[in-house]
């Protein structure tokens, strides 16, 4: 299969707009796992988030066992679109909804986890997605790649909170059937996890093509595919050495104040065509509504 | 007597000529249109190869507005309504959403956001083509700012006039009452009883717009694909100069002083004073205004509507020919109406002050067109101008026969009803890429903000489907030809004139105030 064999990415910001505005909750019944207080919520809403999610899918590419189950399965390459969509409604349900909330969608995912099984062409070994192992993989890069984007164009986590912040998400994994003791819970842990995770990681056929396609999405609307161009840049400047060492990228010129000026302009004007999308406004009012609350308790 | 309104002929094939052409708005349509036409720089690059930038057109607004709204045109009809316009929840909830520290302000509109709503909102002074989505989103944006908590307006009035609010006026309503674009009006009464309106800006506000305009990565890299080195950077320097000139609201100050100077005692023309000693770079206070609003205004007799239309009529070419300045923005929401014709006109911080060197062209071009029947005269006044380059291989007639429909309204003495139609058809006389002229003809910098006479006032007062022979009102006003009152409101012009009204030069005063 090639790259071409990928439905196009038109209504990409469209489809994510509709799925945060209706995954964040009206009525909670709760405060769910993580809270107003609390970093995750901070961290889920910095201008940094769109390239943590798309450095997030980088990393998670490189295990070929979760590359494969993604490619093998999911709708990815008919619907790419809809599955991003769908992934960040789950993570907003998780992040912003209540307990029950969180933990109908995470079933769900367990659910269909059940059926995603087969073996790695590339490997030859056999996978299942519930195997903890690639949950926590998964888990991982999103935890980790949320701090780097964080640091380097958003607003950094002290070391303190950026610790705090890993043992909050803690959770997010057990909600999909990672057991506690295999998760890590400091950036310490977390380090140690991704560099012992490492040598197993490597670039599948899949891997290059999902991420090719993702890094230039055919079909966007012309506007957004220039801002994606930046968004771009900042996923690959914000991953790890080796990890662009496999995908073959050129190593990124050093990140001078301005180009990071840039790239949060490029972030928050697309953070504003974000926010110009149905509902988008009031979900977020929804949610600084109850920040605020909490920081007045 | 339409000088203005030939400014306005915009017609270009090419974008650069439109951009090297823009002025005050003209910039930000550029900068903003250019959010697509990174074309050069993305096909030196990993992404996938673009056309040409050949095919970038300054044109139908704003990119990043346009990309935002997309959803806008969606919006109506699915959007779940949890918030941003909660009926009788809206008050409250934009207090708990108050913003309550000047890393709120930042947070809030920094990153480009508080540039985007400047720029759009003064694109759509000169560019028509923000489409009715486009606009919803600006507003959106706008809806998405939320107001200053009591006290945080109270600290940058401390700030701004040595004391707290409570102390330096008699009453102070912590409460605004209205949202300006990068601030917030309150009500409040002066120590010797005066009921003010005191406009108060977000703090940081400037300094993050500033910064934002400071560090033009985004601007430049996006203005480069269409305008050669020497134009990005008279761009740059024009769009943050009249970006930062909005954010020093004294500037504003001075210009509604000069206002209120000139129509002092002017029979249908009003103007909120300005009190100068509580004034600052980031408060305004004037006298405290009120009346019926546009919306209003269009359910009143037609009779009423016309009155009103007249003095707007006026206010605006005798602005621009007696007091050589021009009010940008003719935006419904700023003028208050009292019924015979009475109007007060708010927010002066977009004004332009002409020399009478920019501005003698202008008067040449509809003297020789309108008066003196003279087309030679004309097409040299308007090459005098900068408009048409010189030896343009066009016939006059044809040339003529262009711009007429920007004077069509004072071509000949007798009542004349504007309408919507009419002032479309100037609008997309205005945009007309296609025509033969579009190659020879450009705006001039300084006549850019003119526009707005097509795109704002006719509009306005098609709306009102205002009736009054427009020549004659004209011609009183013309400098060349003085003529004889033809309205009510015109005698009483004539008797304010007559004793002492709109006396002096006051762009003369303005300058050397500035």
């Amino acid at each position: 299969m090639t790259a071409g064999s990928y439905a196009d990415a038109a209504g990409l910001v469209e489809r994510s707009a509709a799925a945060y505005a209706t995954a964040v909750p009206v009525t909670p019944e709760d405060d769910g796992f993580f809270g107003p207080a609390s970093l995750t919520w901070r961290v889920s809403a910095d201008l940094s988030a769109p390239v943590a999610g798309l450095r997030s899918l980088l990393m998670q590419a490189l295990h070929p066992l979760a590359m494969a189950g993604v490619d093998q399965h999911s709708d990815w390459r008919t619907d790419p679109v809809g599955r991003l969509a769908a992934t960040s409604a789950y993570e907003v349900t998780v992040t912003f909804g209540d307990r029950a909330g969180a933990r109908r969608v995470a079933q769900r995912v367990r659910a269909i986890h059940e059926h995603v099984r087969g073996v790695d062409p590339e490997t030859g070994q056999p996978y299942a997605a519930g195997d903890p192992a690639l949950l926590v993989w998964v888990h991982a890069g999103l935890v980790d790649s949320a701090l780097a984007a964080c640091a380097l164009f958003g607003t950094r986590l002290s070391d303190r909170d950026a610790d705090a912040y890993v043992a909050e998400m803690t959770v997010a994994a057990e909600l999909l059937g990672a057991p506690h003791e295999m998760i890590p819970d400091s950036v310490a842990a977390l380090e140690r996890y991704i560099a012992g995770v490492r040598p197993a990681l490597r670039r599948t056929p899949a891997a290059a093509e999902s991420m090719s396609y993702l890094l230039d999405p055919p079909g966007l609307d012309e506007d957004i595919a220039e801002l994606w161009q930046d968004i771009r840049d900042a996923a690959v400047t914000a991953l790890p050495g080796w990890a662009r060492q496999m995908y073959g990228y050129p190593e990124p010129p050093p990140l001078t104040a301005r180009r990071r000026t840039e790239i949060r302009q490029v972030l928050g004007v697309l953070d504003a065509v974000f926010l110009g999308e149905p509902g988008v406004l009031e979900a977020r009012q929804r949610l600084a509504v109850r920040v605020r609350s909490a920081g007045k308790a | 007597m339409k000088v203005g309104a030939g400014g306005a002929n915009a017609g270009t094939g090419r974008a650069r000529k439109l951009v090297v052409a823009a002025g005050i708005g003209g910039v930000s349509v550029a900068a903003l249109t250019l959010l697509r036409g990174r074309a050069g720089r993305r096909s030196g690059r990993a992404g996938r190869l673009t056309g040409p930038a050949g095919n970038l057109r300054v044109e139908r607004g704003l990119a990043a507005l346009r990309l935002a709204a997309r959803g806008g045109a969606r919006y109506a009809t699915s959007a779940p309504r949890l918030f941003a316009s909660a009926g009788e929840h809206r008050e409250a909830l934009r207090n708990d959403l108050a913003l309550q520290t000047a890393e709120d302000v930042a947070a809030t509109l920094g990153t480009m956001k508080g540039v985007l709503m400047k720029l759009g909102q003064m694109a759509s002074y000169v560019d028509d083509g923000l489409s009715p989505a486009a606009r919803r989103t600006l507003s959106r944006l706008q809806d998405s700012v939320p107001p200053m908590s009591p006290e945080l307006a109270a600290q940058v009035v401390t700030e701004e006039l040595g004391q707290p609010p409570e102390q330096i006026f008699a009453t102070w309503d912590p409460e605004p009452i209205a949202a300006a674009s990068i601030g917030q009006v309150h009500r409040a009464i002066t120590f010797d009883g005066r009921a003010v309106a005191v406009k108060v800006q977000y703090p940081g506000i400037a300094e993050t717009i500033e910064a934002d305009l400071g560090n033009v990565g985004l601007l430049r890299r996006m203005l480069k694909i269409t305008a050669p080195m020497q134009d990005v950077d008279a761009l740059l320097a024009e769009l943050r100069e009249r970006v930062t000139e909005e954010l020093d609201y004294r500037r504003e100050a001075r210009n509604q002083q000069m206002f209120a100077r000139y129509y002092a005692g002017h029979p249908t023309i009003a103007i909120p004073e300005i009190v100068g000693e509580l004034s600052t770079r980031r408060v305004v206070t004037s006298d405290l205004a009120d009346g019926a609003r546009f919306a209003e205004l269009t359910t009143w007799s037609q009779a009423e509507r016309d009155l009103a239309a007249e003095t707007i009529y006026r206010f605006v070419f005798r602005s621009l020919y007696g007091a050589h300045a021009f009010n940008g923005d003719p935006h419904p929401g700023n003028y208050l109406f009292h019924g015979g014709g009475r109007v007060t006109f708010l927010d002066f911080g977009l004004v332009k002050h002409f020399t009478a060197d920019e501005l003698r062209p202008l008067v040449a071009m509809v003297r020789h067109l309108c008066v003196d029947n003279d087309p030679e005269g004309f097409r040299r006044a308007m090459e005098d101008a900068g408009f048409l380059m010189a030896g343009a291989p066009l016939p006059t007639d044809m040339i003529v026969e262009h711009m007429a429909v920007f004077y069509d309204t004072v071509r000949e003495r007798g009542p004349r009803t504007m309408t919507g139609a009419y002032a479309s058809a100037v609008t997309r006389r205005f945009f007309d890429f296609r025509s033969p002229l579009a190659a020879y003809v450009q705006i001039p910098r300084s006549y850019v903000i003119l526009q707005r006479i097509n795109l704002g006032l006719f509009a306005l007062l098609g709306e009102l489907s205002a009736n009054a022979d427009w020549r004659g009102i004209a011609e009183e006003i013309w400098p060349f030809v003085q003529g004889p009152p033809c309205t009510p409101m015109g005698a009483a012009e004539a008797r304010w004139r007559a004793t002492g009204g709109g006396a002096g030069d006051p762009g003369r005063s303005v300058k050397k105030v500035f």
